[in-house]
């Protein structure tokens, strides 16, 4: 296979890193602004029109379009950059792409200090993002997840709030440590298949005429779940992400919370669930069981408890990927497309809660919910945002996210019923804190610490600047939430024709 | 248009309106109410026509595909939904054109345009629907609605409190109304309406009680009732049209929807609620003195009566009851609503008073919904109650018992209510220079008016809901003998009781001469909200608190340290991340690469 003349999904992963390139190389700073917003917008448009093509323009082999191959000089060890997106990645490389921009968009006009370097930062990350869910080599696609991951450390570190030091140090030692699991996993994978290949349609191939040994699959998986499930802040190893996301400087949050941190969920997925079958059901009851308490019930609560804006979020987040892992836990096709759904809308919607936390933290000067109240009257776009974003979370219909909520549910039930009705707790629960929050930042009356800040800096509604990325977001998540199949088409193709094995861990 | 056109136009048109609205008109107020009401109109005739028209039709597209699960957006349009469809698209239609008098100064008017929008696109939804799982999508989405309309004045905090609460009761219902529809698809393999049987062995009791758990959030059931009185902070309109007479009656038609997974079993514990519901709530109303919640808890009494009437297995007399209430209750809110504005924003009815020649409109509409609903023979509320007493007369006799005692206190309230506000001399300033509103406040009541006074009738109704109304019971003899004249006496205690102990001097009689029933009927209404503030206080958010201490403290601290202590023990420079040099992570991952091209390579 060679490389075609116009290949859009190299394109989205050099744009980002070209420009971050130019900048480390001392672009002055008025261009690095300027070259970055092609930075940020190439890899959104990229994706948009793999969208479009896809399912109906673009050629498939054995699922995956836009294929393509470089060869990276690395090739007797099977590893080369190849290139493709099949069912399952492309609602991803669009998540990506779109948050990615969204993100871009927001920190060139945060005013941020040392703006070249954090833009370099965010670009790499950028790229790193792109590439991760267009790789179909496994080397590749850890590679990427490390070149996004690595920036995040750096951003949160340097332009954190408060905590960074203590709060960068956590993110780096765990997700250093699920990273290394996985890592071990995936080289385990590679070396126990026989297949001297990384490509992951030949895994796939090799591994379905000679499927791995029970024991040694359950060992794999059982890597590969908990490096992945660290990743995806899996209880208990999830004390880094409020923590994390709560010092994050708001773009860096955007597009971890929101896009990188599904690396692990897709890994899983893409490479776990169809390599591994019987490991995946060897381990799906502990899962499932670890995800409906944990995550969803114990971590629901602790959301409720939460004053802080930012830490509420990144709870809620950790809350709302317990139910992409009951979804992989359940082991359908129901169950896996729901995970999908899940992954792209709870992206959007995570992004745009933090992108929002942090425009009501510039008009309220605090995170802290108590000290709000009644900034409605002063922001009413800001408010309308908030709230449409508040109850995507919330998993209203409309929104994408309720079309991974529900095929999670109807596959779980055939799992278990009694995780069933743990996980619909679930929906109580995050009406109640999203709606307490909405209550307590916007409406009723202002508190006397908020009147203050409010007398002093009279706070405006939102501008085009911050309200252009909300957009993006909020748009697809209606878009979606409409159509739902303008993924679960692809989604459904992709499941369904992967040979026996989702089948198998049922 | 073919019937299907028109339904989908019924359908979509209000979403456009909501569209438009928030995303150009959001600081145009008059443009906004202009391009709602327009689209109310269209749809009530939409929906008229294609009640009237005759066409019955089912349609079906596919949403969403996962395997063999598959989620359809269908139509399935029969006489029960063309009835439903009727009564939404002509109180709709009155509701509209009264919020362009009641709203007119409202700063928030685009927005409330908007959510009328949107609501009437969300409660189409439920009744067009031809599935429960698209149901329960637009279910969810009245939800939105409704929150969204309380939450109109958004600066009062008892009005963000209300929608708030209002959204999580409802999601409490929720949550076993989507259970329900879980199991009901697991066990029937389908959820389409037209399917459905009640032929499954296993979940056959379970289901149709989890799918009525829907109806007992929506329609505001014991024990769920406690949103609806606190929803009254929306505005007046809002009130009349999403918490009287359509939202909340959505829940007895989604039960008459599923009828067919009805069991006995089931239905007497729907039966139960539902009547103890009217006993409760027609309770609660005795001791108000806000105008509209006194109506509040009317229509929590009135929606156990259709729930009951349902629970004995009558959609008939459910179903047409329902359609007089939504007449002479969404009456009774505008009808409130043009008092309250009349009395510049007074709700307290002890400061009203001497209304009924300063509103004469008001007055005589608001007095043919209170005959009709407290039943004086001939008006609309007089043939649906009568209905249902038959059916519980040859059904239930406690029941019948409960609930012909319900009617003795609503004619009770409702005539209490009516003499303080219309009778003897206002209390107070604003009381006294009440009048009457202009055309678009009171052309709504007049044809309220109308429909409550004729709207029992139905054997003069056109065929068009025959599939409905044949079904409404017929009591024959002495039934017949019975019910009448119970139904009178009833009705002569009530009232007479009322007017003869009220008097029209600005206190609440009840409270000055007979001190312990009435703190015992405060008591039973502040009982439920006590006991949920407690559960809400004290145990979820102490168990909240507990949850976040052991994970702050526990986890973070123990499992931190405890990873910290691990990778120092394989010799991993922990304390170089202590000193926040990040970069060293980037050895250690080359390393790994390079172990990685080892392996690959065979090296090792």
């Amino acid at each position: 296979m060679s490389a075609p003349a116009f290949d859009p999904l190299l394109i989205s992963v050099a744009a980002p890193l070209a420009v971050a390139l130019a900048i480390a190389l001392g672009l002055p700073k008025r261009w690095a602004v300027k070259l970055a917003y092609a930075g940020f917008a190439v890899p959104a448009l990229m994706a948009l029109g793999v969208w479009w093509q896809f399912g109906s323009a673009a050629k498939e082999t054995h699922g995956y379009a836009f294929l393509s191959r470089y060869s990276t000089g690395l090739d007797q060890f099977g590893i080369g950059l190849k290139l493709g997106l099949n069912g399952i990645s492309l609602p991803l490389f669009v998540l990506a792409g779109l948050v990615g921009f969204a993100a871009g968009l927001y920190a060139i006009q945060s005013k941020a200090e040392r703006m070249k370097t954090y833009l370099l930062l965010l670009l790499a990350m950028h790229a790193g993002l792109m590439g991760t869910f267009a790789s179909v080599d496994v080397f590749f696609f850890y590679f990427f997840h490390e070149m996004a991951l690595i920036p995040t450390f750096i951003m949160v570190g340097i332009w954190g709030g408060r905590d960074r030091t203590y709060a960068a140090m956590m993110m780096t030692i765990y997700l250093t440590l699920g990273a290394t699991l996985s890592l071990v996993g995936l080289i385990a994978i590679y070396a126990k298949s026989g297949a001297s290949s990384f490509d992951l349609m030949v895994l796939r191939d090799t591994l379905a005429s000679r499927p791995l040994g029970e024991v040694t699959q359950e060992h794999i998986f059982g890597l590969l779940l908990f490096g992945f499930g660290i990743l995806v802040s899996l209880w208990p190893f999830h004390s880094w992400a409020p923590l994390g996301y709560g010092a994050a400087p708001s773009s860096a949050a955007m597009l971890h919370a929101g896009v990188l941190k599904k690396f692990g969920l897709y890994g899983l997925l893409q490479i776990a669930l169809p390599l591994l079958p019987l490991g995946a059901a060897h381990w799906s009851h502990t899962l499932a069981v670890v995800a409906a308490v944990g995550n969803v019930l114990a971590i629901g609560l602790v959301t409720m408890a939460q004053r802080d804006l930012k830490q509420m979020v990144g709870y809620s987040s950790v809350m709302h990927m317990g139910y992409a892992f009951l979804g992989i836990a359940a082991g359908s096709v129901l169950g896996a497309g729901g995970v999908v759904m899940l992954m792209v809308a709870h992206g959007l919607s995570v992004a745009l809660l933090f992108l929002l936390s942090t425009s009501i933290y510039h008009r309220t000067r605090t995170f802290d919910m108590e000290k709000m109240g009644g900034l409605a009257q002063h922001a009413p776009v800001l408010a309308g945002l908030f709230v449409a974003a508040t109850f995507a979370s919330a998993g209203l219909p409309g929104f994408a996210n309720f079309w991974g909520e529900l095929p999670i549910f109807v596959a779980l039930w055939n799992f278990s019923h009694v995780l069933t009705v743990t996980a619909l707790t679930g929906t109580v629960i995050s009406a109640i804190y999203g709606l307490r929050a909405a209550a307590r930042v916007f409406f009723g009356p202002q508190s006397t610490a908020f009147a203050q800040v409010a007398a002093a800096n009279p706070p405006s509604d939102i501008g085009w600047g911050e309200k252009l990325p909300a957009l993006v977001l909020i748009a697809t998540l209606l878009f979606v939430g409409i159509w739902p199949k303008s993924f679960s088409a692809a989604i459904n193709r992709a499941l369904t024709n992967t040979p026996a094995a989702m089948v198998a861990s049922r | 248009m073919t019937p299907l056109n028109t339904a989908l136009f019924v359908l979509i048109a209000p979403l456009a309106s909501a569209a438009l609205i928030m995303l150009f008109l959001g600081r145009r107020g008059a443009a906004a109410s202009a391009v709602s009401v327009v689209t109310a109109a269209l749809v009530a005739c939409g929906a008229l026509s294609l009640a009237f028209g005759g066409g019955r039709f089912t349609a079906a597209w596919e949403w969403l595909r996962f395997g063999s699960f598959a989620i359809s957006i269908g139509f399935k349009f029969d006489d029960l939904a063309a009835l439903m469809l009727s009564v939404v698209g002509v109180i709709g239609l009155c509701v509209h054109v009264y919020s362009l008098g009641y709203m007119s100064d409202d700063a928030g008017k685009a927005r409330y345009f908007g959510g009328l929008s949107i609501f009437m696109f969300s409660m189409i939804g439920i009744v067009l629907a031809d599935n429960l799982f698209m149901m329960f999508i637009f279910w969810d989405l009245v939800g939105f609605s409704s929150y969204f309309l309380i939450n109109h004045w958004r600066e009062r905090k008892s009005a963000s409190d209300a929608a708030k609460k209002a959204f999580i009761v409802n999601r409490v219902g929720d949550f076993g109304f989507l259970l329900g529809i879980i199991l009901c698809y697991r066990a029937n393999g389908t959820v389409n309406l037209s399917a459905l049987g009640a032929d499954h062995a296993v979940y056959s009791r379970l289901i149709p009680l989890l799918l009525f758990c829907g109806a007992v959030g929506k329609s505001a059931q014991l024990p769920l009732q406690v949103w609806l009185p606190d929803a009254m902070e929306g505005p007046t309109p809002v009130s009349a049209l999403i918490h009287a007479a359509t939202m909340v009656a959505a829940g007895i038609y989604m039960l008459c929807r599923i009828n067919v997974l009805m069991v006995p079993e089931a239905q007497s514990i729907i039966t139960w609620v539902g009547t103890l519901t009217a006993l409760y709530a027609a309770l609660c109303a005795v001791t108000q003195r806000d105008i509209k919640k006194v109506l509040a808890y009317s229509t929590l009494s009135q929606l156990g009566y259709m729930v009951a009437a349902f629970g004995m297995g009558s959609v008939g007399a459910a179903m047409f009851h329902l359609t007089t209430h939504a007449f002479f209750k969404a009456l009774l809110f505008l009808g409130a609503g043009s008092v309250i504005l009349g009395c510049h924003h007074e709700q307290d009815i002890f400061r009203m008073g001497g209304l009924r020649t300063r509103m004469p409109v008001t007055f005589w509409t608001f007095t043919v919904a209170v005959a009709a609903i407290v039943g004086l023979p001939g008006l609309a509320g007089f043939f649906s109650k009568d209905a249902i007493l038959v059916l519980a007369l040859e059904s239930n006799r406690a029941v019948f018992a409960v609930l012909a005692f319900t009617a003795i206190l609503t004619a009770f309230y409702m005539l209490r209510l009516w003499k303080i506000v219309f009778l003897g001399a206002p209390h107070g300033e604003s009381a006294q220079h009440a009048h009457d509103g202009g055309i678009s406040l009171t052309a709504p009541l007049v044809l309220l008016a109308a429909l409550s006074a004729v709207g029992g009738y139905w054997r003069a109704y056109p065929r068009a809901f025959e599939g409905v109304f044949s079904q409404i019971p017929e009591a024959q003899g002495a039934t017949h003998a019975i019910v009448l004249a119970a139904s009178i006496i009833v009705l002569v205690i009530g009232a007479g009781t009322a007017l003869a102990f009220y008097a029209t001097d600005g206190r609440d009689a009840l409270e000055g001469k007979s001190r312990s029933v009435f703190g015992f009927l405060v008591a039973l209404r502040t009982s439920f909200d006590t006991a949920y503030d407690y559960y809400v206080a004290e145990i979820q958010q102490r168990a909240a608190m507990v949850f976040n201490f052991i994970d702050v403290v526990g986890l973070a601290g123990v499992v931190v340290r405890g990873l910290a202590g691990a990778t120092e023990f394989v010799g991993f420079g922990a304390r170089a991340l202590h000193t926040g040099r990040l970069n060293n992570y980037v050895y250690w991952f080359l390393g790994g690469v390079a172990v990685l091209w080892a392996f690959a390579a065979g090296v090792l």
